[in-house]
């Protein structure tokens, strides 16, 4: 059933921007204006991500002033954070706010900037990205937020096998995918022996296991079912599941499990009505490699332990039977925190639309988008189909 | 000393878990409606809401769930050779602590004192037979 649909989306390069966030917001929502055809004077109201702003820039209330800044400056305007979900979260407010007859249009969004030109250096951003582990449990522990994903992924290794090679093959797969993403953060090809060659981050993660710090915008307009048949090419959103585990990780039942994620799908897959079968490709959060084999296998496309070797039997890649981030990834595209979630809908949007150029999955219908938050405490599935 | 003396109004906060923790008790709650031992004290069970909880002493042996050795460091432990951080369960509950020496999943491990970062203390483990 649809939601809401998509009919407007706009992103920045991901990358490094030595601009205000403000800024580099408005490079994102305007363009998304000018894709749906909507003015000013057409939208109802503000949905804006950002997670670190306050920590990194000693700037906060960012709704109203993103809002000013791109001429919005009297419509309701909000600001969620959830870590790197934070934006699939006000994604989700906005699918809401349309299908309740609140608002007709709304436009949702998200901005970060995390690269040294906020004149913070790699200790002290590790130190702020740590911020969404357990303050008093995790943190003082010397804990780092890969570090939190490389404990997941050690123990996967040692529960079923998965190896180095293979994280190292995702690696390597949304690298090319991101070689066809002119917004991609990293638009090289690598190879397993760079991935292995590079310097540890947090065993098992090499550097080229991990997301880089990136700077970005994002944004999409939400408009309701009924509305968007006056739009050009809008994008149905058929299911959206959140999902919430415990934290910290060693209270969790299961940490392997991801069962926010696993929650999250089977509301979303039950909304729309399809199974994981019927997913045609997907963009997963895929922080760090092991994160991406956690991700398919909690949604369903593979079994639980088989996410290591179906990526390197190249089922996850472009052509597969499963496409696992045709933009790049968080690992290639780049991870903006609070710009991630929104980004993710930018390309299922271009891709169910048949636009998404040299990257394009062959004639797709149904679209999925996994966001994760924290140490996978939040959760966020979004499945998307073109409008029939 | 009994575990009620570092209780404040009778409950396990993070201050009183601090206190018992830098004089080498490892306290935690045990519900009483679903068992689930928890290391990270809260106001409910974290598995099943209830509030009928009681402060426990934990095991202070253990084995290792997942270990990982952090070579990138946040601020506060940056200036530290690249260290061990582990969960680990102790009986019923599991626990994340930094780890002195080397580690491995499935490995023995004893409770060893405490490392501070913050005026925060966290559990520090190491090998059981050392
Ligand atoms: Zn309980």
């Amino acid at each position: 059933m649809t939601r809401a649909s998509v009919v407007g989306v706009g992103m920045t390069k991901f990358g490094t921007h030595d601009i205000t966030l403000a800024e580099l917001f408005a490079e994102a929502a305007l363009p998304a204006l000018d894709d749906a055809g909507v003015g000013r004077g057409d939208v109802d109201a503000l949905y804006f991500g950002n997670t670190l702003g306050g920590m990194t820039e000693n700037d906060t209330h960012l709704a109203p002033k993103v809002a000013t800044h791109t001429g919005f400056g009297r419509i309701p305007a909000q600001r969620f954070e959830d870590a790197c979900a934070t934006s699939t979260n006000a994604f989700k407010h906005a699918v809401q706010a349309v299908e309740n007859g609140i608002h007709d249009v709304v436009l949702v969004g998200g901005v970060e900037k995390c690269t040294p030109v906020t004149g913070i250096d790699t200790p002290e951003m590790t130190r702020i990205f740590v911020s969404a582990a357990d303050r008093q449990y995790e943190q003082p522990t010397g804990i780092t937020f890969p570090g939190v994903f490389a404990l997941m992924t050690k123990r996967h290794m040692e529960q079923y096998g998965t190896t180095e090679e293979q994280l190292a093959e995702i690696a390597v797969k949304n690298h090319a995918h991101g070689t066809h993403n002119p917004r991609a953060h990293f638009g090289k090809d690598t190879s397993i022996e760079a991935v292995l060659d590079s310097p540890l981050v947090v065993d098992p993660f090499h550097l080229m296991d991990c997301c880089p710090f990136s700077d970005g915008g994002s944004a999409a307009v939400v408009v309701s079912d009924e509305y968007a048949d006056s739009f050009d090419a809008p994008v149905d959103v058929t299911g959206l599941g959140h999902g919430t585990d415990l934290v910290p990780v060693s209270d969790k039942a299961d940490p392997l499990a991801t069962q926010a994620a696993r929650d999250a799908a089977e509301r979303a897959y039950d909304q729309a009505g399809i199974t994981a079968g019927e997913v045609d490709f997907c963009e997963v959060h895929d922080c760090f490699t092991g994160a991406e084999v956690l991700a398919t296998e909690a949604l369903g496309f593979v079994e639980d332990g088989e996410g290591g070797p179906a990526a390197a039997a190249g089922r996850t890649a472009l052509g597969g039977d499963i496409p696992v981030n045709p933009s790049g990834g968080l690992k290639a595209k780049g991870h903006p925190i609070g710009a991630t979630g929104t980004a993710q809908i930018v390309e299922l949007t271009e891709q169910l639309r048949d636009e998404a150029g040299d990257r394009q999955v062959e004639s797709p219908s149904v679209g999925l988008a996994h966001n994760l938050g924290g140490d996978t405490g939040s959760a966020f599935v979004t499945t998307m189909e073109e409008r029939a | 000393m009994s575990v009620e003396t570092y209780l404040e109004d009778g409950e396990l906060t993070h201050r009183a878990w601090s206190a018992a923790l830098r004089e080498d008790v490892l306290l935690g709650e045990r519900c009483a409606d679903c068992d689930h031992v928890t290391a990270a004290p809260k106001a409910a069970c974290a598995r099943c809401g209830s509030q009928d909880t009681a402060v426990i002493e934990l095991q202070t042996e253990g084995t290792v769930y997942a270990e990982t050795t952090v070579f990138v460091a946040p601020a506060a432990f940056s200036d530290a050779e690249p260290y061990g951080v582990a969960l680990i369960d102790i009986g019923d509950a599991r626990i994340m602590a930094h780890i002195d020496g080397d580690a491995a999943v499935g490995d023995a491990v004893a409770f060893r004192g405490t490392v501070e970062q913050d005026d925060s203390p966290a559990p520090l483990f190491g090998p059981a037979d050392d």
